[in-house]
């Protein structure tokens, strides 16, 4: 779709959210980890808030299953498409349960517990007309890898 | 801890004012419930004022300092509360506290909101955050609770609906609400969808208003002994405040933090669901009703829908719940909401609410609820009181 086009010049919407390609070639969202403690956070937060230690970076993948889903209909914030799709996300990895924005093309498709996958693309904008790349969640083609 | 009691309430009807200051409209309810009290403005020991909105819309700070003023109060400590859908029960609970702990013995909250502007826009949980930037507006965060209750529990579009129609019939019965022509289940379900499956008559509207509430501690209440206002105090046995846990995963058909300030609240006073008369609840969306019936243990987890659908929360039911039409059909100034609540409960226990007065009414409980932070709530209160 025009409005999700690829865009290596539009800056994320927030930094330490995702990365665009990781090593093997799909987008990935990003968390964070305390190893001392072995918790897991989303979205990373300064310190652990069990040690208070920093907490360090760490990949949450790019598969989940759809827990919810809605479909917003109202005149939508930040430039998104009319109607659009949000919904919770329940990470493949690490047990996290996320809100996530969910694919606006494919609202027709989405059912709870279906399989999911991220995608990042040109998303919306900052709130004064700048583009942003925002990561968001779609049907599952390439198969959930547990 | 001294006992606490609510000597006055005061409020002006909800609804469009754009003629009325924010100041204006919180000094009228302030006057009402200090006329109410019949307390003097150098009778109050300190003051606190809450509004959600002011300093975004009208770049406003300091607030409760100038309405105080207004109505003859100066000189006490005043302090500014801003909690989202919780600010006046918040400042309510700070209130009790001070009360209770003897350091005054009288206080009062003046809750106030001017949102009938064009700068509103949507309400988030606050623009730099994650969940605001990836589109959670607030409805959605409601309407993904509604669709699991859905799946999990069997809850339907007419029961949903069923709440919009309830609150909207006692709203009919009461002068302060803002909307008051009845409205249908065919109306509630044929409204324009804003998310799904939550229609605009599922979704409280804005509102203008004002509430304000004096509390009083047991000196003071005992030397109005045998006068009027003694003889009208409402007791307070809980005025709990609870913040979420924000744990993840969360479970989306309940709010731990709505759970736990019910629970502790009950414990606090040393009673439970079967003691209550009346309950006025935070139904910001229908869905958040039937999920607070749950919390209150009005009924079993899951059942909320059904019990809506049964009549037993309506008025001459069981457990009258939001006899004033809550925020569905009062409307919703965050900054009053908390303060109106609690009017409509001791108006309840007074006996003095005309038409849609619950009869007999001994027991009332008023529930809040505020903020949305990785799917949980960022606020609870829960206040428990009696005659």
């Amino acid at each position: 779709m025009s409005q999700l086009t690829e865009a290596h010049h539009i800056p994320p919407m927030m930094e330490g959210v995702f990365v665009r390609e990781a090593q093997d070639g799909r987008p990935h969202l990003l968390g964070g980890y305390c190893a001392a403690c072995d918790r897991r956070y989303f979205p990373r937060p300064s310190y652990c808030r069990t040690c208070l230690e920093p907490v360090e970076e760490t990949d949450l993948g790019t598969d989940g299953f759809l827990h919810a889903f809605t479909v917003v209909r109202i005149r939508p914030p930040l430039g998104f498409p009319q109607p659009y799709a949000v919904g919770y996300v329940d990470l493949a990895v690490g047990g996290l349960r996320v809100f996530c924005l969910v694919d606006p093309d494919r609202i027709g498709e989405l059912k709870i517990g279906i399989p999911v996958e991220l995608r990042v693309a040109s998303f919306g904008d900052d709130g004064a007309g700048e583009r942003r790349l925002r990561p968001y969640f779609t049907p599952a083609t390439t198969g959930v890898a547990l | 801890m001294n006992q606490v009691s609510i000597v006055g309430v005061g409020m002006i009807p909800f609804g469009r004012h754009p003629e009325r200051s924010l100041v204006s409209m919180a000094a009228e309810a302030a006057r009402a419930a200090l006329r109410d009290a019949k307390v003097e403005p150098s009778e109050v020991g300190a003051g606190f004022f809450s509004n959600g909105l002011a300093a975004r819309l009208f770049s406003d700070h300091t607030i409760g300092q100038n309405v105080f003023w207004e109505v003859g109060i100066n000189r006490i400590p005043v302090y500014n509360i801003e909690n989202a859908c919780t600010s006046a029960s918040t400042a309510f609970c700070l209130a009790w506290s001070q009360v209770a702990a003897g350091q005054v013995d009288v206080a009062m909250v003046v809750g106030a909101e001017k949102m009938y502007v064009p700068e509103l826009g949507l309400i988030h949980s606050g623009q730099s955050e994650l969940d605001t930037q990836l589109g959670l507006v607030a409805p959605a965060g409601f309407a993904l609770r509604a669709k699991r209750h859905m799946a999990e529990f069997g809850t339907t579009e007419a029961q949903l609906a069923a709440v919009a129609v309830k609150n909207r019939r006692h709203a009919g019965l009461n002068p302060y609400a803002q909307f008051r022509e009845p409205i249908t289940l065919e109306d509630v379900i044929a409204a324009p969808m804003i998310v799904d499956p939550l229609t605009r008559l599922q979704c409280c509207p804005n509102a203008d208003g004002a509430a304000a509430v004096v509390l009083a501690g047991p000196g003071f209440v005992a030397s109005r002994r045998g006068g009027e206002a003694a003889g009208r105090a409402i007791r307070v046995h809980a005025a709990v405040y609870c913040t979420g846990s924000y744990e993840n995963p969360q479970d989306l058909t309940n709010w731990e933090t709505d759970e736990r300030g019910c629970r502790l609240a009950y414990e606090t006073a040393g009673m439970g669901p079967e003691n209550l008369d009346v309950v006025e609840c935070h139904d910001a969306f229908t869905i958040s009703e039937i999920l607070h019936y749950e919390a209150l243990g009005l009924c079993p987890v899951g059942e909320g829908g059904r019990l809506v659908e049964s009549g037993e929360t309506s008025l001459g039911g069981r457990i009258p719940v939001n006899p004033s039409g809550g925020l569905l059909s009062r409307g919703h100034p965050p900054g009053a909401t908390g303060a109106a609540q609690l009017f409509e409960i001791v108006t309840q226990l007074r006996g003095e609410a005309g038409s849609r007065q619950v009869e007999g009414a001994r027991v009332g409980l008023a529930h809040c609820m505020g903020g949305d932070k990785a799917a949980d709530s960022k606020s609870c209160t829960v206040v428990i009181m009696s005659r």
